[in-house]
């Protein structure tokens, strides 16, 4: 199974993600981690098992969530595997 | 009653079946409108009569560094609301 | 090699797209957060393609303090950071089911 990077579109990336954990950085202070689901052309994407990541002026708030839907319109970056946790 | 619940099948219902009853609407940058609903378009553009406005502001206090929040308060006989500025509608308490 | 984003098939383990997600929750207890920070907690009522939604019973709550009760909500979409199901046991906030 060899591809060449550069011919992959950045659908079929996200989409090879699909059952795998993923990073999100919203544009502004959230990040979240969570296994991808699903997403859509927007980018709407459901995450299951979540961990969301603010960055409050009192510091670094951490959410647990179940199962969400994603909205994609404030999503900057995507990281396949990756976390901002060392944990 | 039962009819009018089945009646919500888009959110926007909720709203159709606000007309010309007393909403309230919370918008950006902290302002907060109560006023009688007369028309809304898909945008939540809404003309709203007889109404409240209620803006929060919170300040510190230059010596304490306490915040310090106020409440302005004004009636406005009748307004246009642009819809981009909606945050949330809430149709008159109805019996739960 | 036969995942793809369009599957349609459901259960464990298996594709959820958005639209799945929005048909499974109708009725159900969920948490809405805003871009804000400010979160609803309600029963779904209903929502459209632009993530506007209809929520019933619902409380808001600004830094985790409930500041205001609602019979009915509507909240305009292009304010939702996300939709979640209620955790049935988060383990951040004790107090389990009764």
């Amino acid at each position: 199974m060899s591809h060449n990077p550069s011919q992959l579109l950045p659908s079929e990336l996200i989409d090879r993600c699909i059952g795998s954990k993923i990073w999100v950085i919203m544009k502004g202070d959230k990040e979240l981690v969570g296994t991808l689901k699903g997403f859509d052309v927007y980018v709407n994407m459901v995450l299951e098992d979540v961990t969301e990541y603010e960055i409050t002026p009192e510091g670094r708030r951490i959410t647990k969530l179940d199962q969400i839907l994603l909205n994609g319109n404030n999503i900057a970056i995507l990281v396949p595997g990756g976390s901002p946790d060392p944990e | 009653m039962a009819e009018e619940e089945s009646a919500v099948k888009e959110p926007l219902d909720l709203i159709r079946l606000s007309l010309e009853e007393r909403i309230y609407v919370k918008l950006r940058s902290d302002r907060e409108l109560r006023g009688k609903l007369h028309a809304y378009d898909q945008h939540l553009n809404m003309i709203l009569g007889d109404v409240e406005e209620v803006v929060t502001t919170v300040e510190i206090d230059d010596e304490t560094y306490e915040e310090i929040v106020r409440t302005t308060r004004r009636t406005v006989p009748f307004l246009f609301v642009r819809g981009d500025g909606v945050i949330l509608v809430s149709p008159p308490l109805r019996s739960v | 090699m036969s995942t793809a984003a369009g599957e349609k098939s459901s259960g464990g383990g298996s594709v959820k797209t958005p639209a799945d997600f929005l048909k499974s929750i109708r009725g159900r207890p969920v948490v809405v957060k805003l871009n804000s920070g400010v979160d609803y907690r309600g029963i779904l009522a209903c929502l459209d393609g632009y993530m506007n939604i209809a929520m019933e019973q619902t409380e808001e709550y600004v830094n985790g303090q409930l500041k205001n009760k609602y019979g009915d909500a509507f909240i305009r979409g292009n304010n939702v950071l996300y939709i979640s199901t209620t955790k049935k046991s988060s383990p951040e906030v004790s107090g389990n089911s009764t």
